[in-house]
């Protein structure tokens, strides 16, 4: 171990004064204004909309102000880059930041849990990259160097990590055999995905969020922009969707023929997204750690010890079943992660649209001897499909077909039958599908309406448990149950009793008697 | 103060009359259960369930009523007074607003009384547990190796009668923190304590 040491100083010993960061991160720093300017355009709005006649008389003002924005811009962007200066002195990491708030982050490398490299695409020719690091403890103690040049970026982070495990063996020297400078530096590739795998993602997965997100404020100018070109091609949308005096066919083939209008550009960007997002995806292995490359604008590098994971998700949409892909997802702890990215798609790792083999291969690396798919699932009580339809359903649906009859709405009663109809039938495949087992090591669910997912984790993961019992599931001696792990609740309804309780009995057991940390 | 965990278990025993289930009395520190076979692992099932204070559902229930006279009696002083007289239509809106206030009131003040009578906790050597719920009994089970902070909360009220709230975090995030409220001072600063003398807890936290 201490040879490894040995191997990294060089670059430590390098910096010992505060640097700068190159001045590409101007670049960086123009995009976080704009960025911030944008997400608060609605306060803008005003300002706008009353300064608009006042302009129009006025056209120099308004060069001034553009001029005076494009000054500040430029000013603001400056004197970031001025104020932000790191320092690396032996095993830590110092970076001081900010215009008119400063901001002074001291980092020990033995701290930090995980560390990504985040490269724009405005960095990509001139080879920089921007290194963030994740500490274990609160969002607020998130550090990121904004400018580095990739190669020493990846030296620094080598070197990171290596003084984490490094520390982590101090630590635990029970578990120091895996983990040699040399397992650090071999990196195998896992996974990766082709542009076919990313398609086939879009059209299964729906990453429209991404574009709504960013087209949110112009909503209302589309719909309007999309009405008037209808009505250029002289076709009167309003009107098409009269319905009194047409026949019922004639209606249908609207419906139809719009929804597959609407859907299209929907899928055309949710592709795009996909494209996007997983651009040249590849999941590898360095040692007890998974990092996930991936992106076209930006891309993103996202890594994850093994002992971070708290759950791994199979999940299938009934497209993906219809297709045969599947994405599976390693589920790092999110409660502290959600905070500070708005994307918190980037911190957990995804495989999207694997094959079943893949998939098998990819669980089994990380949960040895798991029987996912083999293991026989315990179904949840038929009790649930009598609850959510006899109780729920039934009266909800009489209540509004009687309201509807006595005030003489009949031709309503053709709209809410069907999706009452619908509703009772993801009912019933919510509970078909519901389902649980487990063995010595991992706890396993079903659940899924039409599509179905698998979720699995390790006992001594769970963080929390909750044993829920109505007076009317006592009598019938069921009950719900509830395990928390750091990535988010389960729930499992309408369990025999006596086996949720055996399972939660087993699960503190595991966790109290086993003394693991969850992390 | 610093106790054992052998000395805790006493000093807990000689306060609230409890015993920690599960705790072995003769070894102190070390786990009980390691041999078990599933059928006899420790099971939640026979966790012996302490009431919180009976002067905490008191206290409760005279707040309640309290705040639910106070608001109607609000609403009225607002109606029958002449400084600014209101119109007939808001002075009758009135009358429905604090039967309306009035209901909700007893209901709630009700459904407290009865509820705070199922509120239990129970403390083993590696876990705390609480019970509540009316119509629902909901049990949760935080593990002491879990947690990752405790606080002890007290509003004016609880200081006036001498009670306090256990506040337990884990990892499992803000949705999930659990409360015991009403314990007596004593009783809940000792499972503070309990908590965190648990050496497991000073390792991971």
């Amino acid at each position: 171990m201490d040879k490894s040491v040995a191997a990294f100083t060089p670059v430590v010993e390098n910096s010992k004064d505060w640097q700068r960061i190159s001045p590409i991160a101007l670049l960086f720093f123009t995009e976080r204004l704009i960025k911030f300017f944008a997400s608060n355009l609605v306060a803008f709005l005003p300002a706008l909309y009353f300064g608009y006649d006042g302009l129009k008389e006025n056209p120099q003002l308004g060069l001034a102000i553009i001029v005076g924005i494009l000054l500040f811009i430029c000013l603001t962007t400056f004197l970031n880059y001025y104020f932000f200066q790191y320092r690396l002195t032996q095993d830590h990491i110092e970076i001081r930041s900010g215009v008119l708030s400063k901001k002074y982050i001291n980092l020990p490398f033995s701290k930090i849990q995980n560390v990504k490299l985040e490269q724009p695409i405005y960095y990509r020719p001139f080879n920089y990259t921007c290194l963030q690091l994740d500490t274990a403890g609160s969002a607020k103690q998130e550090a990121q160097i904004v400018a580095l040049k990739v190669d020493f970026a990846e030296q620094l982070k080598k070197e990171i990590l290596a003084q984490h495990s490094i520390t982590h063996h101090a630590e635990n020297p029970d578990d120091s055999a895996e983990l040699t400078p040399d397992a650090v530096e071999n990196e195998i590739i896992l996974n990766t995905r082709s542009i076919t795998d990313l398609v086939i993602h879009g059209i299964t997965n729906n990453r429209i969020w991404i574009f709504l997100g960013g087209l949110a404020p112009f909503f209302d100018n589309i719909a309007s922009y999309i009405v008037s070109t209808f009505s250029d091609f002289g076709i009167n949308i309003e009107q098409l969707l009269t319905f009194s005096d047409k026949p019922m066919w004639q209606i249908t083939l609207y419906a139809v023929t719009l929804t597959f209008l609407i859907l299209l550009p929907f899928i055309f960007f949710s592709i795009a997204g996909a494209v996007i997002t997983f651009y040249h995806y590849t999941l590898s292995k360095v040692g007890d750690r998974y990092i996930r490359r991936s992106g076209l604008l930006t891309k993103y590098e996202v890594s994850m010890r093994l002992s971070r994971l708290q759950m791994v998700i199979r999940q299938q949409d009934w497209l993906d079943l219809l297709l045969k892909r599947i994405n599976l997802k390693f589920e790092q702890a999110n409660n502290v992660l959600t905070q500070h990215q708005a994307g918190a798609q980037n911190n957990r790792i995804i495989v999207p649209s694997i094959f079943a083999h893949q998939c098998a291969a990819l669980v089994d690396d990380v949960y040895p001897n798991n029987q996912m798919m083999t293991i026989a699932y315990q179904r949840i009580s038929k009790r649930f499909l009598l609850r959510n339809l006899v109780f729920i359903l039934l009266p909800l649906y009489s209540l509004v077909a009687v309201f509807f009859t006595v005030t003489g709405k009949t031709q309503l009663l053709w709209g809410i039958t069907p999706l009452a109809i619908f509703a009772a039938l993801l009912i019933f495949m919510r509970w078909y599908r519901w389902g649980y087992a487990s063995d010595d090591n991992y706890i396993y669910i079903r659940r899924g309406f039409f599509g179905v997912d698998y979720l699995c984790f390790e006992h001594y993961k769970v963080q929390q448990v909750k044993f829920k019992q109505s007076w009317f599931q006592q009598r019938h001696q069921l009950c719900s149950i509830s395990v928390v792990l750091a990535a988010g609740a389960i729930n499992l309804p309408f369990i025999k009793a006596d086996k949720g309780s055996a399972m939660l009995d087993e699960v503190l057991y595991q966790v109290e008697s086993s003394g693991k940390s969850w992390m | 103060m610093f106790l054992s965990k052998a000395d805790f278990a006493v000093h807990y025993t000689k306060i609230t009359g409890n015993k920690i289930k599960g705790f072995n009395h003769m070894q102190g520190t070390a786990f009980t259960n390691t041999s078990l076979t599933a059928e006899s692992l420790p099971s939640l099932v026979e966790l012996e369930f302490q009431p919180i204070s009976a002067i905490y559902r008191q206290s409760n229930l005279i707040i309640n009523v309290a705040f639910t006279l106070f608001l109607v009696t609000l609403l009225f002083v607002i109606q029958q007074q002449n400084i600014w007289p209101l119109s007939n239509d808001v002075a009758d809106l009135f009358n429905w607003l604090m039967l309306v206030l009035f209901m909700l009131g007893g209901f709630n003040t009700l459904y407290a009384a009865f509820a705070d009578k199922q509120k239990f906790y129970a403390l083993r050597q590696q876990d705390l547990s609480y019970r509540s719920g009316l119509l629902f009994r909901k049990t949760v089970s935080q593990p002491m190796l879990r947690i990752q902070h405790v606080e002890l909360k007290r509003g004016p009220i609880d200081r006036k009668v001498g009670l306090a709230k256990l506040q337990v975090f884990s990892a499992g995030g803000a949705m999930h923190t659990f409360e015991i409220p009403g314990l007596p001072l004593a009783s809940a600063e000792s499972i503070r304590q309990f908590i965190l003398d648990h050496k497991d807890v000073n390792r991971h936290g």
